[in-house]
């Protein structure tokens, strides 16, 4: 025992000796854990670094990335280990770790309520921490805050938004004779027309892909829902409206049309995102109803990036009454057990500094959260600051009360795509995942 | 248990005493111990404590969870999607059931035979029994691809939408189960094929059976055991079917392919419901236990009347 400790002391002597101040630095940094420090021989070499986990999704590697290498220069003495998995597979691990009680120190969070990872899901079973005193949080804008917050508190960093509308092959449309991108709905039928006449796939749809199915309804819905009535969503919420008695039904039957008019690929429900992906990048179709964060899935399959950009879609007959769907993009939390609380917190902290926010956004071509002169807007994205003030909603499940809606909503457009079902039909089934 | 044609000769004196003194002093399950402490500690312990989230309303994280009594039960019986499911996961376990054991039984005949490329075709029969089932579902998205140009639709000339029309879903995963899974029939046939002595095939076939009739009376009835077992581990695979449909369908489209265990899956990892999804899966374990129990029962007595 005796040796033991004797061992360690000369060994950690010769660390002093040899790293001068850098370990010297580090050892101070360790001070904040005192039950461990000195006790074991791994606290001792411990000292060099305090070592966090980070558990993504996989749209954020990018991003992180690119921050990573960042703050392992801003504080060396942290060192943060990454894994990622897409969102399914994601959602199963987390929420396993987290309820067996060993949640990583970082870890993805989805804005809002309405899934299983959801910022308010975690928060309420008490394993998110408080961000709330942190400078960033006090400048997210009004309109987001339901998707950070829970009870006034600030429980999810994320870098900003994303849009969703028709990511467009410009080549494509100009070989159609298409000059500029439609502004109302009946437009967008013609220059679907145009499409399919110039032997092209107007839109290319992977609804294969669970959460592929989803976005034409999510593009069209701020339109014929929130444009006639921003309040929707508390009115939902008491019980004075639904999905049925909604614009909700237009969308649904505007979705059909597209289908029937036959301005989607063969077989939908056969093809996947990743199809989908190529379908537009190789200019076999012209468009794909999408979220601004693929776009850099969609630039690394095409062979010439620049070709590919993005416009709204139009879910109006009447340009002034098109609104937007745009949504806080997924963010991450701070385990709020986890014994590296403080510098898991502090890393939340860098990212929120405006040059770390400006960072992350330009990687997945996301609308930074707040803005200064260092901070870009992709291209693809700029046809969609106009209605960014005023005439753009969150993605609709982030106000939604449980984690079966979503799921509910997947399937059932799946079922409305194979002519297996009935829009009212549709509807009742998300009304009664909406109930429970 | 088979065939217990000859007279049960009475063991030796001597015999008896030797065994009963060894019994004595070393009971044979002894050595079983071990094992059965390590299968307590890592499987019964887990199940047993499982068992009581079945009865709270836990939603998979945090402390907050009540006892419900067996709300969850009576939920499960108004659930429109656990039942459909139920008929998806009996639907597939029969087709399963029947076409796995069929196939498996003709490979197993088929590679008996005295071929000079037999050893090479038990290999190739079993191969896909060692993928991973993920890795299975991956693959066949390529052979059910949609295209027309390509793929089985390429191969046979068809213009179908294998795993994104509901009403052939079902039919397209049961087909990837059987391809993976007949040569796991094929070898337990196999195994019991080559334990028919030579000798009743020749005496049926000096009595004038053809092969037909020699397969009907002779091979057949041996062949029982191999077939109590095939039977039940396809219908408990059958029953409890979730990486291929998961991998390949994700249960849909719509919810065309939801199996028991991917309804109970997404109840737990997607809509947050740990214990209802317990209480599902509770529900599953028995009735898996049941059908095997029945159907080990009925076959056994019908292995002991040959």
């Amino acid at each position: 025992m005796t040796d033991l400790r004797d061992a360690r002391i000369s060994r950690a002597q010769f660390f002093r000796m040899m790293g001068g101040l850098a370990v010297a630095a580090a050892a101070t940094a360790c001070s904040t854990n005192p039950q461990t420090g000195g006790t074991t021989a791994a606290g001792a070499s411990g000292d060099a670094a305090v070592s966090l986990k980070f558990v993504g999704v996989a749209d954020q590697k990018a991003p992180m990335d690119v921050l990573l290498a960042a703050y392992k220069k801003a504080k060396a003495s942290v060192s943060i280990s990454v894994s990622y998995a897409p969102t399914d597979q994601v959602q199963t691990s987390l929420r396993t770790q987290l309820g067996a009680g060993n949640a990583p120190d970082l870890h993805v969070v989805y804005p809002g309520s309405g899934s299983a990872m959801s910022m308010a899901e975690i928060a309420k079973a008490g394993l998110l921490a408080d961000l709330s005193a942190q400078a960033w949080t006090q400048s997210i804008p009004t309109g987001f805050k339901p998707a950070f917050q829970q009870d006034g508190k600030t429980f999810m960093y994320s870098a900003g938004s994303s849009v969703i509308g028709a990511i467009y092959n410009k080549k494509v449309f100009q070989e159609a004779g298409i000059d500029t991108p439609p502004t109302t709905w009946t437009e967008f039928l013609g220059v679907c027309e145009k499409l399919k006449k110039a032997g092209k796939v107007p839109i290319a749809l992977g609804a294969q892909t669970p959460w592929v199915t989803q976005l034409i309804n999510y593009a069209l819905v701020p339109s014929t829902v929130y444009a006639k009535d921003p309040t929707f969503d508390d009115k939902q919420a008491a019980g004075q409206t639904s999905f049925a008695q909604s614009g909700w039904r237009d969308s649904m039957e505007m979705y059909l049309e597209l289908q029937k008019r036959g301005y989607f690929n063969d077989k939908p429900n056969g093809t996947t995102f990743e199809q989908q992906t190529s379908m537009v990048a190789t200019g076999k179709a012209a468009m794909a109803i999408q979220v601004s964060a693929v776009l850099p899935a969609f630039r690394d399959a095409a062979t010439s990036p620049d070709d590919l950009s993005m416009f709204p879609l139009p879910g109006s007959d009447d340009a002034s009454t098109v609104w937007i769907p745009a949504g806080v993009v997924v963010g991450l939390g701070a385990s709020a057990k986890g014994k590296n609380a403080e510098e898991a917190k502090a890393f939340i902290d860098f990212l929120g500094k405006q040059e770390n926010i400006n960072l992350w956004a330009k990687a997945i071509a996301a609308i930074p959260l707040t803005q200064d002169a260092s901070s870009t807007i992709d291209p693809a994205v700029e046809s969609f600051l106009p209605f960014t003030k005023d005439k753009a909603v969150p993605f609709m499940d982030q106000r939604w009360p449980n984690a079966e809606v979503q799921p509910t909503h997947f399937a059932v457009v799946q079922e409305l795509l194979a002519g297996k079902s009935t829009v009212d039909e549709a509807l009742k089934k998300m009304d009664e995942a909406y109930a429970k | 248990m088979t065939l217990t044609t000859q007279p049960v000769k009475t063991p030796p004196a001597a015999r008896v005493r030797r065994i009963g003194r060894a019994a004595a002093f070393a009971p044979s399950w002894w050595f079983a111990v071990p094992a059965l402490l390590v299968y307590a500690g890592v499987v019964l312990y887990p199940s047993i404590v499982g068992v009581f989230y079945a009865f709270t309303d836990w939603s998979g994280i945090g402390e907050g969870k009540s006892f419900v009594g067996l709300a969850n039960f009576r939920a499960i019986l108004g659930d429109e999607q656990v039942m459909g499911s139920l008929g998806n996961t009996l639907l597939l376990t029969v087709v399963i059931l029947v076409v796995q054991n069929g196939v498996g039984l003709l490979l197993a005949l088929g590679v008996h035979a005295k071929l000079k490329s037999r050893a090479l075709l038990r290999v190739i029969f079993f191969a896909p029994v060692v993928v991973s089932p993920v890795m299975v579902a991956f693959l066949w998205k390529y052979v059910y691809t949609p295209d027309p140009s390509a793929g089985l639709n390429g191969l046979l000339g068809l213009n179908i939408d294998w795993l994104g029309d509901p009403s052939v879903a079902l039919w397209s995963i049961a087909g990837m189960v059987v391809w993976q899974y007949a040569g796991y029939s094929m070898v337990i046939f196999l195994a019991g094929l080559e334990g028919v002595p030579k000798e009743l095939h020749e005496a049926a076939m000096i009595d004038g059976a053809g092969t037909l009739q020699r397969f009907r009376y002779v091979t057949w009835p041996l062949l029982a055991p191999a077939l109590t077992i095939n039977l039940m581990l396809s219908t408990i695979g059958g029953l409890k079917l979730f990486d291929q449909v998961f991998a390949a369908t994700n249960g849909g489209p719509g919810y065309a392919t939801e199996t028991l265990s991917t309804v109970l899956y997404k109840q737990a990892f997607v809509y947050g419901k740990f214990g209802y999804s317990t209480a599902i899966a509770l529900v599953l374990a028995l009735f898996v236990a049941a059908v095997s129990l029945v159907q080990v029962y009925y076959l056994r007595s019908r292995e002991v009347a040959q």
